[in-house]
């Protein structure tokens, strides 16, 4: 996708996993605080963090914490003082600190986590799954999915710059898939710290900095004379987020050349002439798009939209975009048990999304990939035929399958 | 018809009591063929000792329960009341029981011709002339006593609950009838003398109402303050802290200026400077920082903060130098030191006859009481006597 | 027993005449009358000064103190979770130390405190003061010790003291005492596992005088992470009538059931000796019939506590901190 890129962006290129490329960015992004806590897969990028701290590559405080509550606590109250920090977890740690969290967001703290997706317990498995990182999406964090090594040392960067900026001031979880991301090595190019430097400027919180020089009380208690007005700021937050988020990756743009094209929260894959199309988060998009142009070589007019923008989520630009096709298929890599019509939590977001619109396209739902298991080509060209019929049948009930389960 | 029954009490030492009241008055009101139901305002929880709360009775004639919920129960305090109780007669210098809602008048919530019912010693207009003017007539009643005082755990039975049952039967027989109120508390615990008790002060109580008409009472002085909109106050729940500040003297230690919380107490010290032999325990001791120290060494009280614990007449190691009095005997808050600085012999004068000659000693644990002993009070250049620690 | 100071450079306050005059937590806060957690927020950080920043655990010393968007705080506060008294020290200390370091902010000495309660700390919070107390940073823990939930309406804790009546231990028909667990001794506790922390004492704010306000200023002075452990007593909570909060603190300490100590480098240091033997030893009764909590209790009960103080102080190899009897024996 890369275009000619200004020189001397660059200083590298390096085989680095998912995880490994995240650490990158931390180095990149001179982060002060981190604290770590062991849990499959995000660990890898604590392991590569220590590694460059101790290589003397970076200079933070590095904290091994004694569970992922203390953990979120540490980088929750680093960022008060004025610190960028940065954490991560996955599945059941993920939900072990789930308290902290929430805090983080209505503080109002601008820390980024790596959320290396991960089945949530019982029975304890290692595999992706979003349930984890998507159990925050109601609680006012900004949350984004990449699918790619490269992506995610960018998204870094960029995760900063936007959860950091004045106007939004909101903690950012960077989630990826477990294995398929986490750990698998790619060829990635490290940005030069000058050009990240002309990226991304350094944090200050500003009139809220807990510190001697700035004497303030962070979250006294309230009562109900409070909460529903503190509730709005931290909407109109989120809503303000939204152009921050334009703007950064128009700001990353110009320093590292045109690597992201609008609307950015997500990104389209030969949808031009589509007249289906499925949408999902993640590396679902490697054999979605895959069966994409095989698809398209038999003559099917199917496209694909990866989703990257979660929260705030791109209501706008994502209804102008799907209402253009006659079927959407949405693709699950979780569950949402009882919910309407069973379908997983994307489908309920890209249903209501396309609510208003009168003429709108037809919506089925495919929960896969559940735990770990793999997605293929071949099942992805079977979610193509089950939209292309709905689009045929010209259907609007939530229709959900689940793609890769025995049966 | 609705009738709106408010009952003020301070936190804890009346929150029983209050919650007793208001679950009877629903029950004797039910044996009338009424409806009804009671619950307490939700932001005073959790109660600190001395903070004044609410809790409420509604009863209808005529309405479904469902109604009468729909239009009570959806609110977290009410917005007129029938009768006011106050348990505690010190509460009508007014209530604020926490920051941002101000120094409330206690009859704030009278409707015309409405009752307040207060438990007090005191004549009706010593209590009207500390209570905001309204614009139209209401009456005072008043139910001969002291506020009742119990703790968590150790209920005073002092029949308080059913002398006020029997009181609201004498201002609204329609709310309660006596005989209702008699029925329900002889058949609930078959004890004549709180029967008895609740008749005498509904004979008592009868005699004891009394109109206030919109002259009376004072031009409220305390601003109620406005909640900003969601836009008008800073992001990410961030409060500037107190402006560092301190100087020696009267109110030169910075302090809250959003929630001056005098209206949790129903005494307070009076100093004998001249006593005073500045060993800084009150200062050093008061849980609330209403100590500020002077050019002179001596301690200032800052009363629109003090609590009224009396930890510091306590921890006073001079006899006669630190007494608690009644809150009612006071008009204003000013700065003793600088009244005393400014007439020694008259501050003396003042303090003695405020101090009058009992002084009352609670017992440790709350609500079994306490000893009144007669003071040996300290003429002007007199010398005070080694005080004797309390606490038996 | 050692009960001289421990040679320590440290700024002592060596009378009340030498007690900052200066609050730092002012007026204007709903705890309750006659609080004495209330003195203990308003004398740490009176020993601390204004170059400190807090934060405060979830608790009375929240949710009384910033009554609804408002605050009595001088000093920089914020609210942390009910168990992350430890790990909201840590966080802050590593980010002004990371700041520092790269020379963001002034290089300063700026304390580091947070408070939790006895629940907060001595249950919930456990592992993370842990896990503070092994890092390197400067800061200090006070555990301020009501020994209930207070500010849930008194629930009971590990540290509520045995036979108390809360309101998650009331007394009944059958039973009579719901509450059977003996008080944990946290800061005896964390200082036997964590050797490299300096400094670990217990105290209580108003007995004897000066002495939390010193031992604040040792944990500050002494460098690393260390803890106090503070006993108060609360008015609601205990029933027992305001005005005497100071005395019912002294009257646990002298009763042997709050043991007061400091444990610094290793040696444990006695600020008041409640052995049997020394002279300022009394029953536990006169502590216990001074508190509504307690009025339940019957001589047998009395007499129970009464033995498992005498045996803490009398038969204990560290009497009041650890307890352990005999010497080494290893086993055939
Ligand atoms: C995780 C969590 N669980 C429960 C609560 C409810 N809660 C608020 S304060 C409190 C009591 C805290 O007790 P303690 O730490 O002893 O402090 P105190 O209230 O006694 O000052 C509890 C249980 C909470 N705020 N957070
Ligand atoms: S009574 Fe005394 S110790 Fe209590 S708040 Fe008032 S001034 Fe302070
Ligand atoms: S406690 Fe009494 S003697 Fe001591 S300084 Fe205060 S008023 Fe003076
Ligand atoms: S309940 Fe106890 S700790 Fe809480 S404010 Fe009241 S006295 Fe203080
Ligand atoms: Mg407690």
């Amino acid at each position: 996708m890369a275009v000619a890129q200004p020189v001397g962006v660059y200083e590298r290129e390096d085989l680095l996993t998912g995880c490994q490329a995240v650490a990158e960015g931390i180095r990149l992004a001179n982060v002060d605080v981190i604290a770590a806590y062991p849990i499959r897969p995000y660990t890898e990028v604590m392991d590569a963090i220590s590694k460059i701290i101790a290589d003397g590559k970076l200079v933070a405080e590095y904290i091994v914490a004694d569970s992922e509550h203390s953990q979120f606590e540490i980088v929750k109250h680093a960022a008060s003082v004025g610190a960028r920090a940065f954490a991560g977890s996955s599945g059941t740690g993920w939900m072990y600190g789930f308290e902290a969290l929430v805090v983080t967001a209505t503080d109002r703290l601008p820390v980024l986590f790596l959320v290396g997706n991960r089945a949530l317990d019982d029975p304890g498995a290692f595999g992706v799954e979003h349930n984890d990182a998507l159990a925050i999406r109601d609680m006012g964090w900004l949350l984004c999915w990449v699918a790619t090594a490269q992506e995610a040392l960018e998204h870094v960067l960029l995760g900063y710059r936007i959860a950091e900026d004045k106007h939004v001031r909101m903690p950012m979880a960077l989630a990826m898939d477990g294995a398929f991301l986490t750990h698998s090595q790619h060829i990635v190019r490290i940005p030069s710290q000058e050009a990240v430097n002309r990226f991304l400027p350094p944090f200050d919180l500003g009139e809220r900095r807990l510190h001697p020089d700035n004497p303030v009380s962070i979250a006294p208690q309230v009562n109900e004379d409070w909460v529903m007005e503190i509730r709005r700021q931290n909407w109109e937050a989120a809503r303000r987020a939204r152009r921050v988020i334009a703007t950064a990756y128009e700001e990353f743009n110009q320093v590292f050349g045109q690597r992201y094209r609008p609307p950015y929260y997500f990104e389209e894959f030969l949808t031009d002439d589509a007249e289906v199309v499925l949408i999902g988060m993640g590396t679902v998009a490697m054999p979605a798009r895959t069966a994409v142009r095989r698809l398209r070589e038999q003559g099917h007019r199917v496209g694909y939209v990866n989703l990257r923008w979660f929260r705030p989520f791109p209501t706008e630009e994502l209804r102008e975009s799907l209402r253009r096709f006659r079927a959407v298929g949405v693709i699950d890599r979780d569950f949402a048990h009882g919910a309407p019509d069973d379908g997983g939590v994307l489908l309920h977001e890209v249903r209501s999304c396309l609510y208003p619109v009168r003429e709108r396209p037809a919506v089925v739902n495919f929960i896969t990939g559940l735990g770990g298991r793999d997605v293929s080509i071949q099942d992805a060209i079977r979610m193509f035929e089950i939209t292309q019929e709905a689009a045929r049948e010209d259907r609007l009930d939530g229709f959900v399958t689940w793609v890769g389960v025995r049966e | 018809m609705i009738k709106r029954v408010e009952i003020n009490y301070r936190g804890i030492f009346q929150k029983t009591l209050a919650k007793r009241i208001g679950g009877d008055i629903v029950m004797i009101a039910a044996r009338m063929g009424q409806v009804g139901f009671s619950n307490g305002r939700y932001s005073d929880a959790p109660e600190r000792n001395g903070i004044p709360c609410k809790y409420f009775a509604f009863v209808s004639p005529d309405l479904s329960e469902e109604e009468l919920e729909a239009e009570c129960g959806a609110k977290l305090d009410i917005d007129e009341a029938n009768i006011s109780v106050v348990l505690d007669d010190t509460m009508v210098k007014g209530v604020e029981p926490w920051a941002w809602h101000g120094v409330r008048p206690i009859n704030e919530k009278v409707v015309p011709y409405g009752y307040m019912l207060v438990v007090s010693r005191r004549r009706p207009e010593d209590l009207v002339r500390f209570m905001a003017r309204k614009p139209y007539p209401y009456y005072l009643a008043i139910l001969e006593g002291d506020a009742s005082f119990a703790g968590l755990w150790v209920y005073r039975d002092d029949l308080t609950h059913e002398r006020v049952l029997g009181a609201l039967a004498a201002l609204d027989p329609q709310l309660l009838s006596i005989e209702a109120v008699k029925g329900y508390l002889w058949d609930k615990t078959h004890e004549e003398h709180r029967v008895e008790a609740a008749q005498k002060a509904y004979e008592s109580v009868r005699h004891n109402v009394h109109e206030v008409t919109p002259l009376q009472g004072i031009d409220w002085p305390y601003e109620i303050p406005k909640l900003p909109k969601w836009h008008e106050f800073s992001e990410g729940v961030v409060v500037k802290a107190v402006p560092r500040e301190f100087h020696l003297g009267p109110k030169g230690q910075s302090r809250n200026q959003l929630f001056k919380r005098g209206t949790t107490k129903s005494q307070r010290p009076v100093v004998r400077f001249d006593l005073c032999t500045k060993c800084t325990l009150c200062w050093l001791e008061c849980p609330d920082q209403c100590f500020d120290p002077t050019p002179d060494g001596y301690y200032d009280v800052d009363y629109e903060y003090c609590v009224g614990c009396g930890k510091c007449a306590e921890v006073c190691p001079v006899q006669e130098c630190i007494v608690m009095v009644d809150e009612l005997a006071f008009e204003d808050n000013r700065s003793p030191w600088e009244h005393w600085k400014r007439d020694p012999e008259g501050y003396i004068r003042w303090a003695e006859e405020k101090k009058g000659t009992h002084r009352v000693l609670p017992n440790v644990v709350t609500g079994t009481g306490q000893r009144v002993v007669e003071a040996e009070p300290v003429p002007v250049g007199g010398k005070p006597k080694p005080a004797a620690r309390a606490g038996a | 027993m050692a009960t001289a100071d421990k040679v320590l450079v440290y700024d002592r306050i060596k009378g009340v005449k030498q007690i900052p005059l200066e609050e730092f937590y002012t007026s204007g806060h709903r705890t309750c009358q006659g609080c004495e957690s209330a003195t203990v927020m308003r004398q740490f950080i009176k020993a601390a000064g204004p170059r400190t920043v807090v934060a405060g655990s979830t608790g009375c010393m929240y949710v009384a103190n910033t009554s609804y968007m408002t605050t009595p705080w001088i000093v920089p506060w914020m609210h942390t979770q009910l168990g992350a008294g430890g790990s909201s020290a840590v966080g802050m200390a590593a980010g002004l130390r990371a700041l520092m370091r790269k020379n963001r902010i002034p290089q300063e000495k700026i304390n580091v405190i947070s408070f939790c309660g006895d629940l907060g700390g001595g249950d919930m919070g456990l592992s993370g003061i842990s896990g503070a107390l092994q890092t390197d940073y400067d800061l200090l823990i006070i555990m301020y010790d009501n020994e209930s939930a207070a500010n849930t309406d008194i629930q009971a804790t590990g540290l509520t003291t045995w036979g108390a009546q809360t309101t998650f231990s009331p007394v009944g028909k059958v039973e009579r005492i719901m509450h059977r667990r003996w008080k944990k001794n946290v800061a005896a506790m964390l200082a036997v596992g964590h050797p490299n922390c300096r400094y670990v004492a217990t105290a209580c704010a108003t007995f004897p005088p000066l002495d939390f306000l010193n031992k604040v200023r040792k944990a500050l002075s002494i460098g690393g992470p260390t803890f106090i452990h503070t006993y108060d007593p609360c008015p609601k909570g205990w029933d027992f009538h305001p005005r005497y909060s100071h005395e019912l603190g002294e009257l646990g300490v002298r009763s042997g059931l709050l043991p007061l100590y400091e444990i610094i480098d290793g040696e444990v240091v006695y600020t008041y000796d409640a052995r049997k033997t020394a002279k300022g030893r009394i029953p536990v009764r006169e502590y216990l019939t001074r508190q509504g909590r307690f009025a339940h209790l019957t001589e047998e009960d009395i007499a129970h506590i009464q033995r498992m103080v005498d045996q803490m102080w009398d038969e204990w190899e560290v009497p009041g901190v650890a307890p352990f009897r005999g010497t080494l024996k290893v086993s055939a």
